[in-house]
């Protein structure tokens, strides 16, 4: 018939001077009807050639909206709108004469549409709020007009009953019965935004599908229209939503002026599975004004499409049978397309019908887009269902074959091999094969082609794949960078992303982040919570067709939408991080914990503490404090008792400490623990006074150092030294304490524990003094010294020296510079120059200089630079 | 209870997936799907941001303070499959060490207790555990993997406390320090393991959860007269494992959650469990004096105030 420029489509018209924007097909689907402002044109659309009928109109007026009478009788007959009228038009024997002109509206008319039935009536909508209803034999005044508020954008005669009518006012629909024209049947509140297109199901009479501003396409049953009973969510406004006259589909295209780069969002839709289009129509390069089915013409397999669109090509498509089954529809004879399964039929039918079975593969091979950078299609082969393309990067070649099953794209994936004469090595092909697999499954597990995503993969990857070699080429392992759209195939394994969470930081800090109160998670409402793999953010994301699967795309969609025409969501409260004190949970307190003391004897110690607790506002440690006091005083004044079996001696002390560790409170605790080392050290240090003086040593009750893992309660401490920093060595203790039974003394170890956790709770606080306080009564060994240490070489016999007199040469190696004799005693040196002399010449010194007094070393801010830092 | 002293914000360009407060809780790191790690200043209420840390080239999922007696080290762990241990030297941050030998995901680090030197673990969706430690002689790194830790992947490590008390009965012997870890899988399980010679083993299989695991906390034991263990996983429960000797473990389930639970955290003391999930709410669990646990708090996120 036409110009066959691919199988999908072929181009019945390209004029450019038409200007049209109202198409129709009449009811034979010979002709189409173009109208624009300065002519009408039509195309008999069985006719090879584009043999096109032109008439010049002479009108300042835009054509609105054209159609053909769709009954047989009236065929050749056609209506047009421009402004406020209507005009007829008829076409005979090759010629277009205007047979009415009504004024049909006082002001433009909005949209017009023949009844299904009866070959005389028409009705128009119009921005005057009227919908007139004409009968063409008498066209003085409309026989119905129907009164509204609100100007109509559409009017349908239902396609079942003779009597229905729908019109869209904004975002409502009124459904009205031509015999009882004063008020409507239903009133449908059906959209926020405005209602471009209606369309009634051709299969049920009370079902009606609305397109509007807002994004969807909602399905009424007029019996019951509280709800629509489905939305399709399209991504775009909505100009028209129309049943196809097969199965379950539905065609949408995009409001003209919305259109937004190339994409024209020509889609095909099968309402029982709203959740991804089954078909965009890819070929015109504008978007598409208007679109008609052409009745089914007896000499043709295919339904037939025919588009106008504002690239002022006219198109007719063929609508493939895969096309209408994915739409639902099931032909009688759909056996010779249902080879899928049945094995041994293929060869057989292959000659027959190998025709029709190769048309998807044929059209997928012809859309291809073969200009991708660093690829070069060689062959494909739509009867062998093959392609091979080679990938050149740099020096490296990779010949990679595709081969398609029969079933390919329905569910079957093609299969992918690296040919020979590749010079890539096996672990890049393995990876690439790997991922390309991954994104064929992806794809055709949706009945999606898959030929153009995978070549276009199959370039980055190996670019990455090379680029990674050459730049660590020594760890001489294979990374893949997993880029956000083709995500490794492991992904179902890895967890989905945490997005809020808390920590307990430091000692008093709890750290808090999360999403922002605006956002809601995707998916359906009878989801049963956070997906556990990343993975799922593919499936949930690509049904929406996001452009990037990200986790915040996930929580963020719906507000994407909504923001685009509102303020736009800030990026900063995505990424909040809320840092609180939780000092109050806890009962360590920092302030008692720069207040407490250590030094002195145990009554002052008790007595400060208490006043500082009293501070804190801590009263029930202030009685423990004075309660500590009081015993321990009284302890010292009487000598000579036997405390530790006494209630109010170490038992009470003891119990304290328990108490308080029950309770969490370290601080406490650990103090105590503290008073009770020094309670302890004092009586063994009097004690082995005693036994000293005493001639029966050995028999001491006071010895209270446990041996070194003390069991306690369960509690040992692996660490615990037995020995203790204290002035217990001077005494000779182990020699003082000999073959005494060792009074139980519970929890010692356990005691280490507290204080060396409050110690580090200190540290943390950098409360140094404090810590070094704590510390002191430490039975464990602190770590010796590692950082950096002064050592002066000699500087007669150049050997480091450790102490004030070099061994090997006798003689005071170091000098102070200011008094320029050897020193010894409290010296101090700068650890950039190593100048330094007596402590209190250099005090003197730099108290008015800040230079060193032998060389320009800025002793004072170097060592500050050094040790601060 | 818990009142805010500070809202930092990170100005990451996507969600934040964790944050963590230094020793000595001066300075706040963050990193996110933005595949940046950054670093702020918090000390006296401020935000300032001191380094933006660019190095990983996918979302980077978790951070890692360590003892600052190392200096300050961050680590890092991303989509990328690397974990990165990013170094302050005069006020610029800069990569330390790159660690590459996982092969997916590295989804938790964890630096040891500074007690037994510089080792941090990671935990990557590959299935092994990695352990990797410094030595300062050398200035080197050695890595030692635990594979196939968790059948399909690790989702979380955790230290137990380097002060681990044991119960064994030979409380004479001078015992050496063990190290042991916690971790939490794709295969629902929580696994004990630990360091004998130079080989990690797993000491026991904790099996409680019907679901992925996602974090697993190990607490510090002071003043808690034995070990607990947090977990908290896919199934939206989080169970408390105690045990006396490491060896034989008891669990009780904390709680319920409406939605997935992704993160449990002791405070200091080992007394204070936080737990946050796919609700977006957190809550804050301690023990009464029966030993039940019972919730304390419920901040609600954004919002910043308690529900008590």
């Amino acid at each position: 018939m036409t110009r066959l420029i691919n199988n999908d489509y072929c181009i019945a018209l390209e004029c450019k001077d038409l200007q049209a924007n109202a198409m129709s097909v009449d009811c034979t689907g010979t002709y189409a009807l173009l109208a624009g402002r300065r002519c009408i044109a039509l195309r008999n659309l069985d006719e090879e050639y584009e043999n096109v009928f032109k008439f010049p109109r002479t009108s300042k007026y835009d054509v609105g909206a054209a159609e053909w009478n769709p009954t047989a009788h009236n065929k050749q007959i056609c209506a047009i709108s421009t402004n406020e009228r209507l005009e007829i038009l008829n076409w005979r024997e090759e010629t277009l004469s205007v047979s009415h002109s009504i004024r049909a509206h006082t002001r433009a008319i909005s949209g017009l549409n023949w009844h299904r039935f009866d070959p005389n009536i028409i009705a128009t909508s119009s921005v005057d709020t009227f919908v007139n209803v004409w009968d063409i034999r008498d066209s003085r005044r409309p026989t119905l007009s129907l009164a509204n508020v609100a100007e109509s954008s559409q009017v349908r005669w239902n396609r079942i009953s003779q009597h229905l009518i729908a019109t869209a006012h904004d975002g409502d629909i009124k459904i009205w019965d031509q015999r009882k024209g004063s008020y409507p049947l239903q009133y449908i509140a059906a959209h926020l935004a405005k209602i471009y297109g209606l369309d009634w199901s051709p299969h049920i009479e009370n079902q009606i599908a609305s397109a509007s501003q807002d994004h969807s396409v909602k399905f009424f049953d007029t019996s019951n229209p509280r709800k629509p009973d489905f939305v399709l969510s399209t991504g775009s406004p909505v100009w028209r939503a129309r049943y196809t006259p097969f199965g379950n589909g539905m065609i949408t295209v995009v409001v003209p002026q919305i259109r937004r780069g190339s994409e024209n969002s020509f889609l095909l839709w099968n309402i029982s599975n709203r959740a991804a289009p089954m078909h965009t129509f890819v070929g015109h390069r504008d978007v598409v004004l208007e679109f008609q089915w052409r009745p089914s013409r007896p000499d043709d397999s295919y339904l037939q499409l025919v588009t106008w669109s504002k690239d002022q090509t006219l198109l007719v498509w063929k609508i493939e049978p895969f096309l209408q089954k994915l739409c639902g529809y099931e032909p009688d004879d759909l056996s010779i397309y249902d080879d899928n399964s049945s094995i041994g039929g293929i060869d057989e039918a292959a000659s027959t019908v190998s025709l029709k079975r190769i048309q998807p593969l044929q059209q997928e091979f012809s859309l291809l887009n073969v200009h991708i950078p660093n690829l070069e299609v060689k062959n494909m082969d739509s009867i062998t269902r093959t392609v091979t393309a080679t990938c050149k990067i740099n020096t490296v070649i990779t010949h990679v074959k595709v081969i398609f099953p029969n079933a390919y794209p329905l569910g079957v994936p093609p299969a992918f091999q690296v040919m020979p004469g590749s010079n890539i090595n096996d672990s890049i092909g393995s990876q690439l094969l790997h991922t390309l697999n991954h994104l064929a499954i992806q794809r055709v597990s949706k009945n999606r082609t898959c030929l153009e995503p995978c070549l276009r993969q199959m370039v980055t990857t190996l670019e990455q794949l090379l680029v990674d070699i050459d730049s660590d080429r020594s760890f001489e392992r294979v990374y893949v960078e997993p880029t956000v759209s083709a995500e490794g195939y492991n992904d179902a394994y890895i967890p989905f992303p945490r997005t809020s969470g808390v920590k307990f930081c430091s000692v008093n800090i709890l750290v808090c982040f999360g999403r922002p109160l605006l956002t809601r998670r995707l998916g359906n409402k009878n989801d049963s919570g956070t997906p556990r793999a990343l993975s799922a953010l593919e499936g949930i994301l690509a049904k929406r067709s996001t452009d990037q699967m990200t986790v915040s795309a996930y929580y963020f969609q719906r507000q994407k939408q909504r923001s685009r025409s509102k303020h736009s969501l800030s990026k900063a409260s995505k990424a909040m991080v809320h840092i609180y004190d939780a000092t109050n949970l806890f009962l360590i307190n920092r302030q008692l914990a720069e207040d407490y003391i250590l030094y002195g004897d145990v009554a002052t110690i008790c007595k400060h503490n208490a006043a500082a607790a009293a501070v804190a506002g801590r009263r029930d440690l202030v009685q423990a404090w004075i309660l500590i006091e009081i015993t321990l005083a009284q302890r010292l004044v009487d000598d000579d008792g036997d405390w530790a079996g006494h209630p109010c001696g170490d038992n009470l002390l003891i119990s304290l400490i328990n108490h308080y560790a029950s309770q969490a409170d370290l601080q406490m605790a650990a103090m105590l623990c503290c008073i009770y080392g020094k309670q302890q050290e004092n009586s063994l240090r009097k004690a082995s006074l005693k036994s000293i003086l005493s001639p029966m040593p050995g028999v001491s009750p006071y010895h209270t150092i446990p041996p070194a893992d003390v069991v306690a309660d369960g509690w040992v401490l692996p660490l615990l030294k037995s020995t203790r920093s204290t002035s217990l060595d001077n005494l000779r203790a182990e020699e003082i304490v000999v073959a005494t039974i060792p009074p139980k003394i519970p929890y010692v170890a356990l005691y280490e524990y507290y204080k060396m956790a409050y110690a580090e709770t200190l540290h943390r606080w950098t409360l140094l003094y404090n810590r070094a306080e704590v510390m002191k009564f430490m039975a464990i060994q602190p770590e010796p010294y590692k950082g950096a240490e002064f050592i002066p070489d000699c500087q007669i016999c150049q050997t480091p020296i450790k102490h004030s007199v070099c061994t090997s040469c006798r003689r005071l190696p170091f000098h102070c510079i200011i008094c320029n004799t050897a020193a010894r005693g409290s010296v101090n040196c700068c650890v950039i120059c190593g100048h330094g002399g007596h402590t209190d010449h250099l005090q003197m010194w730099f108290e008015r200089k800040s230079m060193c007094a032998l060389c320009g070393c800025n002793c004072l801010f170097e060592t500050t630079y050094t040790v601060g830092s | 209870m818990v009142s805010i002293i500070n809202s930092v914000d990170t100005g990451h360009e996507d969600m934040i997936h964790d944050a963590e407060v230094d020793y000595y809780g001066l300075r706040l790191a963050t990193c996110s799907s933005d595949n940046s790690v950054k670093v702020y200043d918090i000390r006296n209420g401020a935000s300032a941001l001191l380094d933006d840390l660019k190095g990983h080239f996918g979302p980077v999922w978790q951070i890692a303070w360590s003892h600052p007696k190392f200096g300050n080290l961050l680590a890092s762990c991303s989509y990328d499959r690397r974990v990165i241990i990013w170094k302050e030297t005069n006020r610029k941050w800069a990569k330390y060490y790159e660690y590459t030998n996982h092969d997916s995901s590295v989804n938790s680090v964890q630096f040891a207790p500074a007690e037994f030197g510089l080792i941090l673990a990671c935990g990557s969706s590959d299935g092994s555990i990695s352990v990797l430690t410094f030595t300062p002689e050398t200035n080197s790194w050695d890595a030692k993997k635990i594979q196939n830790a968790h059948a399909i992947g690790c989702n979380s490590v955790s230290w137990a406390p380097a002060t681990t008390p044991l119960f064994n009965g030979n409380e004479n012997e001078q015992q050496p320090l063990v190290k042991r870890l916690v971790s939490g899988g794709c295969d629902n399980l929580v696994k004990i393991w630990k360091e004998a010679g130079d080989q990690w083993v797993e000491e026991s299989k904790l099996e409680v959860h019907s679901d992925w695991v996602r974090d697993v906390a190990w607490a510090p034991s002071v003043g808690i007269h034995r070990h607990t263990i947090a977990s908290c996983s896919q199934d939206r429960r989080v169970v408390i494992w105690t045990s006396n000797d490491c060896v034989t473990w008891n669990s009780t389930i904390l709680h319920l959650f409406d939605d997935v639970v992704w993160n449990v955290s002791w405070s200091l003391n080992g007394n204070i469990l936080a737990v946050s999930g796919g609700d977006n709410r957190i809550s804050l669990w301690s023990q009464n004096a029966e030993g039940t646990w019972q919730c304390i708090s419920d901040v609600a996120k954004g919002q910043g105030h308690i529900n008590n």
